[in-house]
């Protein structure tokens, strides 16, 4: 596949300890498009071995508006079927940059390991120095040791090593949209995460045409008057959930954008330090990044101050546990109890629909109605936009925002991008087969 | 003509390094940006953009803006990331003289308009 595309999936067998490289067929994209599309067509072909696909959509690391997006395919702990788990910040570019589309990880290591993709090389390393180690400490360990502040990780902290139900699969040092206990499945592979770094280049089938139609787009996308507005507090605002924004307000520091995307949707909360400081703190850990709303949303509901919330939520992101189930699970209402409660996290938390996507996301349009209306029209249309986006790569928040970003421009500038004909019968077929 | 940081209003959203180096690469990469977004130092929070131009480096810096020459030792207190260094290496800021449609790519592409012509 020699456009859009690194042209390469990499199967790591953790029994053997192999790295075997596949070439990405132009067959396999003209069938599944790419994105969860092909992540489950490797996850059924290798499901023996009960495997975790991670891959990037068809346009990520792109010109579209908020083509940010990759993906974790795998049987969730949580569910006990196969779900997908966006991956998002500035991640999803960083794997395809890093010279593989997919990588199917397969099998169990004997003892801990990590895997670190860089550059077309991907490396079986000895994880013994960070298990044991929290999420941020092996996050800051791996730069130090790779020497790139830049390295990009998906790491598991104690809560996976442990085994526990909620055990998140962290992205840097933040919490991520993994509410399917993939933390757990990780550890139980011996597998404590994958560092990436890549200076790739993407070739692009018509370069001008496509970057041409994405700047159409992205003007279209910037009529949108939600675009004045920044930050997690705004996004539940538009979802009702009024008194977040001045809940966290003296808190916050600033918003920021995963990869492309138009509206800032991560929030940094200041904890130790002025939340309006504008030069760069002196310490080293003032504050957490959130991008879980209903995780924010949870700790604020159970009663803790918007300060203790971000404690909460920093303590989450360093154990490597899903916050959300933390706040709806451990019936704890005050910091100390609900940090002593990380390893005796249990219960249910609702997957909507069919059980596929996180509910991270939150199950209908945010600012934009997209013309809508009853329940279950909403939840076909969100499991609908959850794999499409994914399909291609877009930030799945995003794209429940934003009505310009459509199925058909998609496929457009998959179309111009690959010199192949993608057509709304393909994506119906793909969709089809990923909703099942 | 001069380009204008407003690093405040910038997301570190990576948009403007991404067309910066596909006007000189022609494919999507982000070894040739000029312009770079900043973002190693996230546990603080903290980032902005990098500018190089023929031989000053511009650092769009939240707190304000800092011109430095290249070649000259910078503030030790203020080392500006570790995007910097490979910055010196690459070609500097030509205005996308070569992109008639759009001018420059990264005015153009930034999503919150960050970047504006002076
Ligand atoms: S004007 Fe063009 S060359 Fe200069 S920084 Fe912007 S994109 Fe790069
Ligand atoms: S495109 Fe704009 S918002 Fe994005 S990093 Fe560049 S200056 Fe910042």
């Amino acid at each position: 596949m020699e456009y859009l595309s690194t042209d390469k999936i990499l199967v790591i067998d953790l029994n053997a300890a192999q790295v075997e490289e596949e070439e990405l067929l132009e067959s396999l994209v003209e069938e599944k498009i790419g994105g969860i599309g092909i992540a489950k067509y490797l996850y059924e072909k290798y499901e023996n071995d009960d495997p975790i696909v991670i891959g990037t959509g068809l346009l990520t690391g792109t010109t579209y508006p908020a083509s940010a997006a990759g993906g974790i395919t795998a049987k969730s702990p949580v569910t006990g079927s196969v779900c997908h788990c966006p991956v998002i910040y500035k991640l999803g570019v960083e794997i395809k940059y890093s010279g593989f589309d997919y990588i199917v990880v397969k099998g169990r290591s004997d003892s801990p390991v990590y895997l670190w993709i860089h550059d077309g090389v991907a490396d079986i390393s000895d994880a013994s120095d960070v298990w044991g180690k929290d999420v941020w400490e092996s996050t800051d360990e791996l730069r130090k040791f790779v020497g790139d502040d830049l390295l990009q990780t998906m790491l598991i902290g104690p809560a996976g090593e442990n085994g526990s139900d909620y055990a998140q699969v962290c992205y840097n040092h933040w919490s991520s949209p993994d509410r399917f206990g993939f933390g757990k499945l990780f550890g139980a592979k011996n597998l404590k995460g994958l560092a990436f770094r890549g200076m790739g280049l993407i070739e692009v089938a018509e370069p001008e045409d496509y970057v041409e139609r994405s700047l159409e787009i992205l003007k279209q996308v910037k009529e949108n008057s939600f675009l004045e507005k920044k930050g997690l507090g705004q996004i539940l605002t538009a979802l009702g959930e009024e008194g977040v924004s001045d809940w966290i307000d003296p808190v916050t520091h600033r918003h920021s954008a995963d990869y492309f995307t138009p509206y800032a949707s991560n929030t940094a909360l200041f904890l130790d330090e002025d939340p309006g400081l504008l030069e760069e703190s002196k310490k080293e850990e003032p504050g957490v990044l959130v991008s879980d709303i209903y995780a924010l949303l949870g700790f604020k509901n159970v009663g803790l101050s918007v300060k203790d919330a971000g404690h909460a939520l920093k303590a989450c992101a360093k154990y490597g546990i899903d916050p959300f189930a933390v706040a709806q699970l451990s019936g704890k209402t005050t910091l100390e109890e609900i940090k002593d409660s990380f390893d005796s996290i249990n219960g249910e938390i609702t997957i909507p629909g069919s059980g596929l996507f996180t509910p991270w996301c939150p199950t209908g349009p945010i600012f934009n109605d997209f013309n809508l209306s009853g329940k279950d029209e909403i939840m076909a249309w969100w499991e609908r936009r959850q794999a499409v986006s994914m399909i291609f790569g877009i930030q799945p928040m995003f794209s429940l925002m934003c009505p310009e970003l459509t199925e058909e421009n998609m496929l457009e500038l998959a179309s111009l991008g690959t010199d192949l004909e993608l057509t709304q019968e393909i994506l119906d077929a793909v969709i089809d087969d990923i909703l099942g | 003509m001069g380009i204008k940081i407003n690093a405040l209003k910038c997301t570190n959203c990576m948009a403007c390094e991404m067309v910066c180096s596909y006007h000189r690469d022609d494919g999507f990469a982000f070894l040739s940006a000029c312009i770079v977004a900043y973002r190693a130092r996230e546990k603080k929070d903290y980032f902005g953009v990098l500018l190089k131009e023929e031989d000053v480096l511009i650092v769009a810096r939240p707190e304000g803006l800092e011109i430095n020459k290249i070649g000259e030792e910078a503030d030790p207190d203020k080392e500006a990331d570790a995007s910097a260094k490979p910055m010196l290496l690459r070609e500097g800021c030509d205005f996308c003289e070569d992109m008639d449609d759009y001018g420059p790519m990264c005015v153009a592409f930034c999503p919150v308009d960050a970047i504006t012509l002076d």
